[in-house]
C-alpha cells in the first residue's frame, strides 16, 4: 500500500467505523470482529526492534528491568489482585536496578539533606495530608459513636431492671398493706399482731423503721411500738395519704371535741402534762431523811 | 560555523571514532515533543501536563487542528530538534488516542488511551523529585511477540530520561511500571520510599523498599503500528482493539432490539387473541 492509500485510509476511519456499525446493527453480535486476516509483519518487527535497540549503551544509561516472570491475572476486575501484582513487579525491579546502580557506582538514593523542587507542589501534599487526616478522625468518630451507643443501650437495659425492680417491690408492699387494711376493718384485736409481724418479716433492710424500738420490748412484754415512725408512714409511705389533702375541712374547724371547758378552767392547765414523772422531794428533805 | 569547527577537529580523531561518537551521543539525545488537539478534556489534559512534567526531556506544543495536521507534526518535530513525538489525539470530547511516534523516519504507534487518574487525585499520596531519572520495569510478556518487544524499545527510548539531560536530576527516586494485562499495557508510577515504614528513620539492612503511588495511571490499548511516522504501511493490528464507536452503538442497538422486541410481543398477542377467540359461556348472563 502506498502512502497516499495508507492516509487515505487513516483518515477514512471514520467511515470505516461507521460500516461496522452497520454490521453491528444487521449482525445478532453486539460486539462484531470482522472476521478478516490481521496484519502482523513479525519479520517486520523483528528487523525494526534490531535497528532501534541501542547497542552502543550501557545499561545505566536505559535504567530498564524487565522482570522474571510474567505477569497472570485471572480476572482483570480484580483490582486487588491486580494491583498488587503491579506492584510486586515494581518492587522487584527496583531491589534489581539497585544492584546494577551499586555496580556502576552511581548514587541510587536520595540523601535526606538534598532539596529541590519536587512534582507535586508543598501545597498539595499538605492536602493529601489533610485528607488522610480527616479519614483517620472519620473512622475515629465512627467507632467511638458505635461505643456509645453500645454503652447506651447497655445503661438503658440497667436502668429499666431496675425501675422494674422498684415497681415490683411497691406493688408488694401496696397489695400487704391493702390486704392489712381489709383485716383491720374486718376482724379487729387479734390482727394487731399480724400487723407488725408481716411487715417485719417481709421487709429486711428497706423498711422504715426506727432502730430505738426494734425488737425492744416495753412494759407489759409486748414489742414497742414507734409511734412517730407509723405516723410518718401513714403520712409520706406507700399507701399512705394522698399529699395535698386539706388539712382543715368545713367539718374539722367546726370540731369542738378537742376543747373542754372544764380542763381550760383547771389550776394546772397551762403545766404540761407530764407522764411518768414522779414527784421528787428537794435537797433539804432528802438529806433529812436519808 | 560549528560543523566546520568538527570536521577541523576530526583530523586529529579517526573518523570511526567520530562517526561513533556521533552515534552514540544521538542514542543518547531523546527529546519528546508533547502535543495536544482541540478538543481535550480536562482530565486528558492533566495528563499531558503530568507526563510533561515527568518527562523532562519533553517539550510541550501549542494545540493543532486534529485531522489536518498530521503531517504538520513531523515538521514540527523538527523545528524543534525533537526526535520523538506524543500526540495526544481527542474524539468526539470523549476518547483519547495517543500516538507515540519516532520523528523522521521511525515507526509510529496509536493506542486507546483508558482509565486515565492523574496526579492531581488525593489517593495517590507518593512525591518524586521533578526531573529525576525513572527506573523502568517491563513485564516479561513484552518479550513474547515481535510487536510487544518493538513497543518496549520505544517506551524505553521515550520513557526514559537519558543520563545526561538538561533538566534531569542525579538520584534515582521513582518507577516506571508497565505490565500487560487483559491484551492492554497497564501504568504506574511508584516513589521508591528506603525509609522504615513506622518510624521514618533509616531502614534495616536487608529490608525492602516500600512503593507509594505517585500516578498518573493509564491503560493503553494497542491498535496499530505504522512503519512510517503517522502513516505509512501497518505492520501490526490489534485483533482484540474494539473501537470505542462500535462498543457505544452495540450498546444503543441493544436497547433499540429490547423495544422492538417487546412491540413485536405486544403485537403477536393481540394476533393470537383473535385467531382463537374465547368460546361463548353458559353461564354468561346468570347474574344479571
Amino acid at each position: 500500500m502506498s502512502d497516499d492509500e495508507q492516509m487515505y485510509d487513516e483518515a477514512m476511519m471514520e467511515d470505516e467505523e461507521t460500516a461496522l456499525e452497520i454490521a453491528a446493527l444487521q449482525s445478532e453480535d453486539l460486539l462484531p470482529q470482522p472476521k478478516k486476516e490481521f496484519i502482523n509483519h513479525k519479520a517486520a518487527l523483528r528487523a525494526l526492534v534490531d535497528e532501534l535497540s541501542q547497542k552502543s549503551l550501557n545499561w545505566i544509561q536505559r535504567c530498564d528491568v524487565t522482570s522474571a516472570e510474567p505477569i497472570v491475572v485471572d480476572k482483570t476486575e480484580n483490582d486487588l489482585d491486580r494491583e498488587l501484582k503491579f506492584y510486586q513487579q515494581g518492587l522487584e525491579a527496583v531491589i534489581q536496578a539497585q544492584l546494577e546502580v551499586k555496580n556502576v557506582g552511581v548514587p541510587f538514593s536520595r540523601p535526606d539533606d538534598y532539596f529541590a523542587e519536587m512534582v507535586k507542589s508543598d501545597a498539595h501534599m499538605a492536602r493529601i495530608r489533610q485528607k488522610l487526616l480527616d479519614q483517620q478522625k472519620g473512622i475515629q468518630n465512627s467507632e467511638e459513636a458505635k461505643k456509645q451507643r453500645e454503652l447506651r443501650k447497655y445503661g438503658k437495659k440497667i436502668e429499666q431492671e431496675k425501675l422494674k425492680e422498684r415497681e415490683d417491690q411497691k406493688k408488694a408492699s401496696l397489695d400487704k398493706i391493702a390486704t392489712i387494711k381489709k383485716r383491720l376493718r374486718s376482724g379487729d384485736l387479734g390482727e394487731v399482731d399480724d400487723f407488725e409481724i408481716d411487715v417485719a418479716s417481709d421487709d429486711d433492710g428497706g423498711s422504715a423503721k426506727a432502730k430505738g424500738t426494734r425488737g425492744k420490748k416495753g412494759k407489759d412484754g409486748r414489742p414497742m411500738v414507734n409511734h412517730k415512725r407509723l405516723s410518718k408512714n401513714e403520712k409520706f409511705g406507700f399507701g399512705g395519704k394522698k399529699r395535698g389533702l386539706r388539712k382543715n375541712t368545713a367539718e374539722s374547724t367546726s370540731d369542738m371535741s378537742g376543747f373542754s371547758q372544764k380542763r381550760n378552767k383547771s389550776a394546772n392547765f397551762s403545766a404540761v402534762h407530764q407522764r411518768g414523772k414522779t414527784k421528787r422531794p428537794g435537797k433539804s428533805k432528802r438529806q433529812r431523811t436519808n | 560555523m560549528a560543523t566546520l569547527y568538527k570536521t577541523a577537529k576530526s583530523e586529529y580523531q579517526d573518523v570511526d571514532d567520530v562517526l561513533e561518537e556521533r552515534e552514540k551521543r544521538s542514542d543518547i539525545k531523546q527529546r519528546i515533543l508533547m502535543v495536544a488537539s482541540r478538543g481535550v478534556t480536562f482530565r486528558q489534559r492533566h495528563l499531558m501536563n503530568d507526563l510533561e512534567v515527568l518527562l523532562p526531556h519533553s517539550k510541550k506544543e501549542s494545540k493543532v487542528e486534529a485531522k489536518q495536521d498530521i503531517d504538520i507534526l513531523n515538521e514540527l518535530a523538527e523545528i524543534q530538534n525533537c526526535n520523538n513525538v506524543f500526540y495526544f489525539e481527542a474524539r468526539k470530547h470523549q476518547d483519547l488516542y495517543l500516538w507515540i511516534a519516532r520523528a523522521p523516519s521511525g515507526p509510529s504507534v496509536k493506542f486507546h488511551v483508558q482509565n486515565i487518574h492523574t496526579m492531581d487525585e488525593l489517593k495517590m499520596t507518593g512525591n518524586c523529585l521533578r526531573g529525576s531519572r525513572p527506573v523502568l520495569s517491563f513485564d516479561s510478556n513484552f518479550d513474547s511477540e515481535p510487536h510487544l518487544q518493538l513497543l518496549k524499545e520505544i517506551f524505553t527510548q521515550t520513557f526514559g530520561v537519558p543520563k545526561g539531560a538538561r533538566k534531569s536530576k542525579p538520584f534515582f527516586d521513582h518507577v516506571f511500571t508497565f505490565s500487560i494485562v487483559d491484551g492492554r499495557i497497564w501504568f504506574r508510577n511508584f516513589q521508591i520510599v528506603e525509609k522504615d515504614a513506622q518510624t521514618g528513620g533509616d531502614m534495616a539492612k536487608n529490608a525492602k523498599p516500600t512503593l507509594i503511588e505517585i500516578g498518573p495511571r493509564f491503560v493503553l490499548n494497542t491498535i496499530r503500528i505504522f512503519e512510517g511516522s503517522f502513516g505509512g504501511p501497518t505492520l501490526y493490528e490489534n485483533p482484540r482493539y474494539i473501537s470505542p464507536n462500535v462498543v457505544r452503538a452495540a450498546v444503543r442497538s441493544q436497547k433499540a432490539t429490547k423495544y422492538a422486541s417487546r412491540v413485536a410481543d405486544t403485537q403477536d398477542r393481540e394476533a393470537r387473541a383473535r385467531a382463537n377467540p374465547l368460546p361463548s359461556d353458559p353461564l354468561k348472563d346468570v347474574f344479571e
